[in-house]
């Protein structure tokens, strides 16, 4: 398969369970070696994993603490921005296995999205959001989308295909064109 | 060398956060350790026990009850910083591996891993010191805390070798369990009278359980056998290294896996696939 994910392109890739999406976002983020082909990318990226990849002993704070040091970044504004969106800021100071799964799954994104990446790779990142939430999801991709970012969303379901510039079915280990599917 | 610090300083403090809300290994440091010390003392018998000890070849005749209290430190401290090492081992592992990917530096990563142990180490190796102190006076305390400290890093250092080998936390808890009972029991002057097998030489804690026990009976330093005490600890720690290493790999930074510089000639090569995400 060859995947050119442009500057500025709200991509989604859907398949069956098994089909190997999660598995191609862990070869593109660098989780797996593929067996065969490359990689590239060219400025910084975000990956956010179907699992929630936390540290259930630490605050929401001091994981925000933690990946700020990790990546250098002089300060917390824009993972602030990214918390207000979702409505994250107010659970700060709770420890993450405290947390309802929909409010883990926030601070899951908010580590994948914090330092302000230029491609966005996110696998089920809406899993456990309420409405509300899943909304606001959609509207900060599109924002993040329009500020030139390039954002791949992986879905089992391709019911927000409207919300999309591109959306691919993987099946049989290629990438189709896909359409949308009636909610 | 700011930055560096900050890193360092940084992963310490969440590992030490992280070892404190671990609330069975806190409960096991505040009660286990004094009430199984303790009951050691209070229940076993206080006849003396002859054996003699390896490392000085000298015959020792110690109370009943103050030998056990010895060799049930060790079992104590090395099963509580063991269990620590493996809890944040087995649930951390992805965790690490996000903080690497995110750009986190191993080496500050493992350096803090290991500070935070040997800070638990020290601390309950005096802890334990200070219970024995309060029932009998051994005769070099500082070399007691010493080796109980040798012996708990040697046991955390398994515990991450353990964590990050097995895949369910039943295993590792047995595996812990089983290595000590084996390594402890073994040893245990009550039950093998001070074994005349080299064997016992090369269980993990044969250097803690020599320096403890002449720390306790007798005012012989023995510092060859805290080194081999340590050099077990280095072994342990440098498998926990490499284990570490290969689950926090950037499969996009690292190096591919070495591969014949020409194609097999009885089928013919892939075409390579391409995935980039390209930005401007």
């Amino acid at each position: 398969m060859e995947l050119d994910l442009r500057p500025g392109v709200l991509a989604g890739i859907v398949g069956e369970n098994g089909a190997g999406k999660s598995t191609l976002l862990k070869i593109l983020s660098g989780e797996l070696r593929p067996q065969r082909g490359t990689v590239r990318h060219e400025g910084t990226f975000g990956y956010c994993p179907q699992d929630v990849v936390i540290n259930d002993a630490l605050t929401v704070r001091q994981h925000l603490e933690f990946f700020r040091v990790a990546r250098g970044l002089p300060d917390l504004g824009h993972a602030e921005e990214v918390m207000d969106v979702l409505r994250l800021s107010q659970h700060a100071d709770e420890r993450a296995g405290l947390l309802s799964g929909g409010t883990r799954q926030k601070l899951n994104l908010t580590l994948a999205l914090m330092h302000n990446p230029r491609v966005l790779l996110l696998d089920e990142p809406y899993q456990g959001f309420d409405w509300d939430t899943y909304q606001r999801f959609w509207d900060l991709a599109a924002r993040l989308r329009d500020a030139g970012r390039s954002v791949l969303v992986v879905s089992h379901l391709a019911y927000d295909a409207e919300r999309l510039d591109e959306l691919w079915r993987l099946q049989g280990g290629l990438l189709h064109p896909a359409t949308a599917v009636p909610a | 060398m700011r930055r560096h610090l900050h890193l360092f300083v940084t992963a310490c403090r969440f590992d030490l956060v992280e070892h404190t809300r671990n609330r069975l290994a806190m409960v096991l440091v505040a009660l286990f350790i004094p009430s199984w010390i303790s009951l050691a003392y209070a229940v076993i018998p206080s006849t003396t026990v002859t054996f003699r000890l390896r490392a000085t070849g000298r015959l020792l005749a110690p109370a009943g009850n103050q030998i056990t209290q010895i060799t049930g430190a060790i079992n104590a401290v090395t099963l509580i910083t063991g269990f620590m090492m493996f809890a944040v081992t087995f649930n951390g592992g992805r965790f690490d591996r996000r903080l690497a990917m995110a750009g986190y530096p191993r080496i500050h990563l493992v350096l803090a891993k290991t500070t935070s142990l040997a800070l638990a180490s020290g601390a309950v190796a005096a802890y334990a010191t200070a219970v024995i102190c309060a029932a009998w006076s051994p005769r070099q305390p500082v070399q007691l805390a010493a080796a109980l400290f040798c012996g708990a890093l040697t046991y955390g250092a398994l515990g991450v070798v353990f964590g990050s080998l097995l895949r369910r936390e039943v295993e590792g808890m047995f595996a812990l369990v089983m290595t000590s009972l084996v390594d402890v029991g073994l040893q245990s002057p009550l039950a093998s009278g001070g074994t005349r097998s080299a064997a016992v030489e090369f269980l993990p804690t044969y250097g803690t359980m020599q320096a403890a026990t002449a720390a306790g009976f007798t005012r012989t330093p023995l510092p060859g056998d805290l080194a081999v005490q340590i050099l077990w600890f280095a072994g342990a720690a440098l498998v926990g290294l490499f284990a570490f290493r290969r689950r926090t790999k950037d499969a996009l930074t690292a190096r591919p896996p070495f591969r014949l510089p020409w194609p097999p000639r009885h089928r013919q090569p892939a075409r390579p696939a391409r995935a980039s995400s390209t930005t401007p």
